[in-house]
C-alpha cells in the first residue's frame, strides 16, 4: 500500500531523513517510533503529499506522491501534530467541510460525518464551537477529520497526545477497530501505545531506520540471545562459579537478592535443560525458571541511544 | 473545480457570518452617511448660484462629476484600508494555526485553493462596493441621474478592488502574521497609485507612454467618467491575474520547499 524508496529530505543543510526504505502492506497497522526530532513527522508529511522529498520516491496505492498528489490525497486521512481545526467553526460544520474538501460524494456527506462523530464520541459537542473545546476534544476532532472520508490509508501523527488516560484507551480501541479495513501508520514516542495497537514497528533515529520488524521479533532480538529469570529458595552467593561449566551462558546478573538471578544464554532450549538440571541437582530449591523477553523499551533505548549505555 | 466551490462557500460564510465584516460595513456606511449628504448639499448650493460664480468648470455642474466621482474616490480610499482587513487572515491565519496542513493534504490543487479564497474575498469586497453604490442609487429619488456612466464608474472601482484583493491575498500568503499581511497590503495598495508619477520624470517619449499605460489613476479616471476602455479593463484584469498567479506559486511552493 505504501512504498518508500531511498527517501531523503534536507532542510537547508540539515538532513532530516536519509535513505529510508520501507513498505506497508494493505490492512497493516504500523507504529512509527523514534525520539523527538528523529524524522517521524517529516516522513509522514512526505507520504501525505504535504511536501516533496529531496530525493527518493514514495507511493501510496500505486500512485507516486509527487507525480500524482491528488490521487494520493484522495486515499489518505491525515492527522498532523497539531490538529488542523478552525476555531471559529462548529464541530459538525467543520467535519462537513472537511468531507466536502476530501471529495466525498455530496449524498454521502451527512452519513460519513455522523459516522466519524460516533466513532470519536463527539456527539455531545458537535453543536459547539471548536474554539470552546478542550485540547483533548480538539484532538478528537482532529481524528474525526482524518477518518471522515473513510480513507484507505490513515496517517496519524501522535494521535493520543493531550488526551486523558480514558480517552487514550478509547482512541486505541478506535485504532484497533479500524484495523483491517484501513492501512494505518501512526507515529509516537510512547512505547506502550505501539505495543497495544501495532503489529509492526519501524524504529527511526536521526533520520535513518534502525529496526523494522514485528513486535515479537524485535522483543526477542539480539541474534538468538535470550534471558532466563531464575528464582531459588536458598541463597546462592556465587552463581558465576556454579554455571562456569556451561559455555552457552554469556552473562549473569544478580536480581533483587541472592535468591534471584538473571541469566543470559546463547543458543537453544537444551541450555535451559542443563541449567535447570544443575539447579535441582545442587539442591538450591528451584522455584521459578522463566524465559524473559527483552521488552520494547530496552530494544528502543538500545537502538536509539546507542550501545554506549548498553541495554539502557 | 469542486475544491474551489467548497472553499469558496466556507470562506464566504466566514466573511458574512463574522462580526468583523459587519463592523467594517458599518464604519463604511457611517463615513458615507456623513460625507455624501454634505457633498450633495454643496452641489445643490453650487447649482442655485452658479451664475454669480466665475470660473466654475462646466463638468462640475453635472451630478456625476460634482458628487459621484468624489464619492468614488472616497470609496477607493476606504478600500485601500478595508480590503487588507478582509484578506489579511485568509492565508496567514491558516498557516499560523496549521489548518493549512489540511488544505495541502486534501485532494485540491493550489490553484483551486487560491481561487476559492480569491472569489470569496471578492464576494466580501463586492458587499462593500454595494454599500457605496446605495448612496448614488438613493439620490435617484431626488435627482435625475444617468445610470450607465454610474455603473461603468462602479465597474472601474470594482476592477481596482479586484487588483487590491489579489495583491493583498498575495501579501497574506507570504506571512504567518496577520498584522504583517495587513501593513504590507496597505503599503502596496497605496504605493501602486504612485507608479504613474514616473511619467513626469522620464524624458523619453516611450518611457512617458509606458508610465501612462501602467498608471492606475489614468485608467480609473477614464472609467470614472463613464467610458469603457478595453485597455483599462485588460490592464486591471491582467494585474489581478498576475497576483493570483503569484499567490498560487507561493502556496504551491509549500510542497517543495
Amino acid at each position: 500500500m505504501i512504498e518508500i524508496k531511498d527517501l531523503t529530505k534536507d532542510y537547508g543543510t540539515r538532513r532530516a531523513i536519509s535513505n529510508l526504505n520501507f513498505s506497508v502492506k494493505k490492512g497493516d497497522v504500523v507504529g512509527f517510533l523514534g525520539p523527538n526530532g528523529a524524522g517521524k513527522s517529516t516522513t509522514m508529511k512526505i507520504i501525505t503529499g504535504f511536501m516533496a522529498p529531496s530525493s527518493g520516491t514514495a507511493s501510496v496505492a500505486g500512485f507516486d506522491v509527487f507525480e500524482n498528489p491528488i490521487e494520493v490525497k484522495k486515499r489518505i486521512g491525515y492527522l498532523p501534530e497539531i490538529p488542523p481545526v478552525y476555531a471559529d467553526m462548529y464541530v459538525h460544520d467543520y467535519l462537513t467541510y472537511v468531507a466536502a474538501l476530501k471529495q466525498v460524494p455530496k449524498a454521502d456527506i451527512p452519513k460519513m460525518v455522523a459516522r466519524a462523530i460516533e466513532k470519536t464520541n463527539l456527539g455531545d459537542v458537535q453543536k459547539r464551537l471548536i474554539h470552546h473545546l478542550s485540547k483533548g476534544f480538539k484532538q478528537r476532532v482532529g481524528i474525526a477529520q482524518a477518518i471522515v472520508s473513510d480513507p484507505e490509508v490513515l496517517i496519524l501523527d501522535e494521535p493520543t497526545v493531550g488526551l486523558d488516560p480514558k480517552q487514550v484507551a478509547e482512541i486505541r480501541e478506535l485504532i484497533k477497530s479500524l484495523k483491517g479495513q484501513h492501512t494505518i501508520v501512526l507515529s509516537t514516542h510512547i512505547l506502550p501505545e505501539v505495543q497495544a495497537t501495532c503489529e509492526k514497528i519501524i524504529i527511526i533515529n536521526k533520520g535513518t531506520i534502525v529496526a523494522q520488524d514485528s513486535i515479537q521479533n524485535l522483543a526477542t532480538m539480539e541474534k538468538g540471545q535470550s534471558r532466563l529469570h531464575v528464582r531459588l529458595r536458598k541463597d546462592v552467593s556465587d552463581m558465576k562459579a556454579i554455571l562456569s561449566g556451561i559455555s552457552s551462558v554469556v552473562g549473569i546478573t544478580e536480581g533483587a537478592s541472592a535468591k534471584e538471578w538473571q541469566i543470559d544464554i546463547q543458543g537453544g532450549e537444551d541450555v535451559v535443560d542443563s541449567i535447570s538440571a544443575l539447579m535441582v541437582n545442587k539442591g538450591f530449591g528451584l522455584i521459578e525458571l522463566s524465559p524473559k523477553k527483552m521488552d520494547l523499551e530496552d530494544v528502543f533505548l538500545k537502538l536509539t541511544y546507542g550501545e554506549s549505555q548498553h541495554g539502557g | 473545480m469542486n475544491g474551489t466551490v467548497t472553499i469558496l462557500k466556507k470562506e464566504l460564510k466566514g466573511f458574512y457570518f463574522n462580526p468583523t465584516f459587519w463592523i467594517i460595513c458599518f464604519l463604511l456606511s457611517l463615513v458615507f452617511s456623513w460625507v455624501f449628504p454634505i457633498q450633495l448639499n454643496l452641489f445643490a448650493q453650487l447649482l442655485t448660484n452658479y451664475v454669480m460664480q466665475q470660473g466654475v468648470p462646466q463638468n462640475q455642474l453635472n451630478i456625476h462629476y460634482g458628487v459621484f466621482i468624489r464619492e468614488l474616490s472616497y470609496l477607493n480610499l476606504m478600500l485601500i484600508f478595508m480590503v487588507p482587513a478582509l484578506t489579511m487572515k485568509l492565508f496567514s491565519e491558516e498557516k499560523k494555526v496549521r489548518t493549512f496542513d489540511l488544505l495541502l493534504t486534501s485532494p485540491v490543487t493550489s490553484f483551486e485553493i487560491v481561487m476559492g479564497k480569491y472569489i470569496a474575498a471578492m464576494g466580501a469586497v463586492m458587499g462593500l462596493i454595494f454599500i457605496g453604490f446605495l448612496y448614488p442609487a438613493a439620490t435617484s429619488v431626488i435627482a435625475k441621474i444617468n445610470w450607465l456612466p454610474l455603473l461603468i464608474a462602479f465597474l472601474g472601482i470594482f476592477l481596482v478592488a479586484s487588483v487590491y484583493t489579489a495583491m493583498n491575498l498575495f501579501c497574506s500568503s507570504l506571512t504567518e502574521q496577520g498584522i504583517v499581511a495587513y501593513v504590507s497590503s496597505v503599503v502596496m495598495n497605496v504605493s501602486i497609485w504612485f507608479i504613474g508619477i514616473g511619467s513626469e520624470v522620464v524624458d523619453s517619449e516611450a518611457g512617458r507612454k509606458f508610465f501612462e499605460h501602467i498608471s492606475f489613476s489614468s485608467h480609473l479616471s477614464a472609467m470614472g467618467e463613464g467610458t469603457i476602455r478595453t485597455g483599462a479593463i485588460i490592464f486591471f484584469i491582467s494585474l489581478a491575474g498576475l497576483f493570483v498567479f503569484l499567490t498560487e506559486r507561493v502556496v504551491e511552493s509549500a510542497r517543495w520547499r
